[in-house]
């Protein structure tokens, strides 16, 4: 089989900064060649609210990673994020056509049609139709069911969906580059699949990608995204709450949150203090170490709770054995881990990327961007499968990229 | 079963999102992207059009000339030969050699094999085979030119003459003017062997027509003398023995500058007009150093020597110097 190489561009329009990725996918494979980056500019929450600003700053990122590449990128994966997106569960049972109760195609076809069907409101749009395992008379079946005999076919779909004009908006930068969106990949599946191995995945784990604007995660159980979610808190938050509670500046108050911020209170000497700029400047003072970690700590508890909240009852450390991964440019702060780890009873760390990958795209920043290359391969590729009719090649080659 | 025989809602998702953008709204990077998608793809339908547009006046011109291509293609039988060459083979040895059937189609010939039956007379050196559309097929040759000729035998066959050119390619000599034949001088002390069908070609030929060719150019009348060439000792000593139809055995170095060698001969036998003494050999293949063998003058009727003396056969008198710098006693008698 011939393939045509491709340069595939995966953008993360973040409410900090902008990252772009570029990934030569020759079929088989896909190797990141090039990456840029930009702070970015008319982005809140992220989501666009100033076309002009985010378009500038997304394509001096596209720039950059195509001259650090040397090559044209040919179309785009992006991610989504933003306090708009939300999710439903869904599922739909049939009885097996045949009479001996063989599944046939037709019928996981049917199935799975009346699982995705469910009415919108008004200027909603699907961005993923995450299905879970078949159940076949109640029995798992993690693959598919054809050929297996059962009276009763069941399986349900974790749909996300967003606001049309948001989604829009994200497209049309990129757009603005003439450049074609051909995958939109939601930020906590691209992140998710980067930082946890398929083995969490099968045992269950739960990623939290905690950028500056919004926090996504994703719920994984029996090796698929089980429940996904945004919250439009992020690490600004934390910055915001410092700059209120010590009446500072941002760029003070993030200065401090990098350098003295913590997810759990350390220290125990209130009348200990650390000094704003530390060389003495004009405006230079003491603040209470104790009152800064107060803060950071308690926005941090409280952004895991509400995440534990919203996941509500499909989330139990009994069904969550690879525990809590965390990622994201937020989750730097330290003692994040420990602090999951209290809020979630289970065990916490901080997500790292697959080995292979190369040192300067190791930080936790990257991690969305380079999720999205590899998950929008997979989709792709299962898509293409799908559409044949059959999963062979392609299928096989999706498998490729799952990390072990 | 589809969604519409379920009846189900349509959902709509994120790629019924039109990703077109007016280019006021894209940045001048995206602008120029467009731009040059644009040349390129309209560079791209020229290329196509162009390429469209030629194939249809190739069909037009073929369709409305029926003088050209068609002829072409379809081919008639082969009505005539051309034969194009350097030397004296004719048409006649042309239609031998090919052979063709009568009814023979231009475009059924195998040309390759064509070349090789022609190929196959030694005579000829190079052929090229061309069809010439409707119905001619032209061989162009390039014949080889003998400098001399010999005399062989086969098995129990009669003696035949073979021509020999400058490369040692032995051919029978097709088409040569007799008259012309009978002034090349004979080779000999050469074995002939066979490779293949033919006979291999000669070791030191090409030596030995330097010698001809010079001494052709530069002094005739002796070369018209000259009867048999002899290769026996070429190999092995880098001499060619030539024999004179006077009875005169001229030795010649393969080695030395032929021309200086003519002059020599020409001045020592210039130099040697007493017909009381006339040379019988001559080794110019030693240099400056021309050892000569005279013999004694053509018996008259009254003193011939008994039958079984022949004049060639007779024994020579001394060797005298040809040039000042000999040494009389230096030489003997070979």
């Amino acid at each position: 089989m011939s393939f045509k190489t491709a340069y595939i561009g995966a953008v993360e329009i973040g409410t900090a900064k902008i990252a772009a990725l570029v990934g030569e996918y020759t079929g088989r494979e896909i190797v990141i060649i090039g990456c840029g980056e930009c702070p970015s500019r008319g982005v809140i929450k992220g989501s666009v609210v100033d076309y002009r600003a985010a378009t500038e700053c997304t394509q001096t990122a596209l720039e950059l990673a195509e001259r650090d590449a040397n090559e044209r990128i040919d179309q785009v994966f992006l991610a989504q994020t933003g306090g708009h997106l939300e999710g439903f569960y869904n599922e739909a049972s049939l009885n097996v056509k045949a009479a001996d109760n063989m599944i046939e195609k037709d019928d996981i076809r049917t199935v799975c049609e009346l699982a995705k069907a469910k009415d919108l409101p008004l200027g909603r749009m699907v961005v993923h139709n995450i299905r879970r395992p078949f159940r076949v008379d109640g029995r798992l079946v993690p693959t598919s069911p054809e050929n297996l005999v059962g009276q009763k076919l069941e399986v349900g779909y974790w749909t996300v969906h967003g606001q049309e004009q948001r989604l829009a908006d994200n497209i049309h930068v990129i757009r603005g580059f003439n450049l074609e969106v051909s995958e939109l990949v939601l930020s906590s599946l691209a992140s998710g699949h980067m930082v946890t191995s398929l083995e969490e995945r099968q045992n269950g784990v739960l990623a939290i990608d905690i950028g500056a604007g919004t926090t996504d995660y994703v719920l994984y159980r029996n090796g698929v995204p089980h429940t996904t979610g945004v919250l439009a808190v992020g690490g600004g938050h934390f910055t915001n709450d410092i700059s209120i509670g010590l009446r500072l500046t941002e760029a003070q108050a993030e200065k401090l949150k990098l350098r003295f911020g913590r997810a759990v209170v350390q220290a125990r000497d209130r009348n200990e203090k650390v000094w704003l700029d530390g060389n003495f400047s004009i405006g230079d003072r003491q603040f209470p170490r104790q009152a800064i970690e107060s803060i950071t700590a308690a926005r941090a508890w409280e952004l895991l709770e509400v995440v534990k909240k919203k996941l509500g009852h499909a989330f139990a450390p009994e069904t969550c054995a690879g525990g809590v991964v965390l990622t994201g440019g937020a989750a730097k702060l330290p003692a994040l881990s420990v602090c999951a780890a209290k809020v979630f009873g289970t065990q916490a760390r901080l997500g790292e990327a697959p080995s292979w990958v190369n040192e300067n795209l190791r930080d936790p920043g990257f991690h969305t961007a380079l999720g999205i290359l590899y998950y929008g391969v997979s989709a792709q590729g299962d898509r293409a499968a799908a559409a044949r009719g059959r999963g062979g090649f392609l299928h096989n080659v999706t498998r490729l990229f799952a990390p072990t | 079963m589809s969604k519409d025989a379920l009846g189900l809602p349509e959902t709509r998702t994120w790629r019924d999102i039109p990703q077109q953008v007016r280019p006021r709204a894209m940045s001048l990077e995206g602008r120029r992207r467009l731009t040059m998608g644009a040349i390129r793809a309209s560079l791209g339908a020229l290329a196509l059009g162009t390429v469209a547009w030629g194939a249809w006046e190739m069909a037009a011109v073929l369709r409305e000339n029926s003088a050209a291509m068609p002829d072409v293609a379809k081919s008639d039988r082969v009505r005539s030969l051309v034969l194009v060459t350097d030397g004296v083979l004719d048409k006649d040895w042309l239609a031998r050699t090919l052979a063709l059937p009568g009814d023979a189609a231009l475009m059924g010939l195998d040309l390759i094999k064509l070349r090789s039956r022609v190929l196959g007379d030694a005579q000829v050196g190079s052929a090229t085979i061309i069809r010439n559309f409707p119905s001619t097929l032209t061989v162009r040759i390039s014949e080889r030119s003998p400098v001399a000729r010999l005399m062989a035998q086969s098995g129990g066959d009669a003696p035949r003459m073979l021509l020999v050119s400058r490369d040692g390619v032995a051919f029978a000599g097709t088409g040569f003017d007799p008259a012309m034949v009978a002034t090349l001088p004979w080779v000999e002390g050469v074995k002939l062997v066979r490779r293949g069908g033919s006979i291999a070609p000669i070791d030191g030929m090409a030596a030995v027509a330097d010698l001809l060719a010079s001494a052709k150019l530069e002094a005739e009348t002796l070369y018209r003398t000259w009867q048999v060439i002899s290769l026996e000792r070429l190999a092995s000593d880098g001499e060619i023995d030539v024999h004179t139809r006077g009875g005169m055995k001229i030795t010649f170095g393969a080695n030395e500058d032929y021309l200086r060698q003519i002059a020599r001969l020409d001045l020592l036998i210039d130099a040697s007009s007493d017909p009381t003494r006339p040379l019988r050999a001559v080794n110019l293949a030693l240099g400056p150093q021309v050892p000569v063998v005279y013999g004694t003058a053509a018996p008259t009727l009254g003193d011939l020597a008994p039958a079984s003396a022949s004049p060639a056969l007779a024994r020579p008198s001394i060797v005298l110097p040809a040039f000042s710098n000999f040494h009389i006693d230096a030489h003997r008698e070979l």
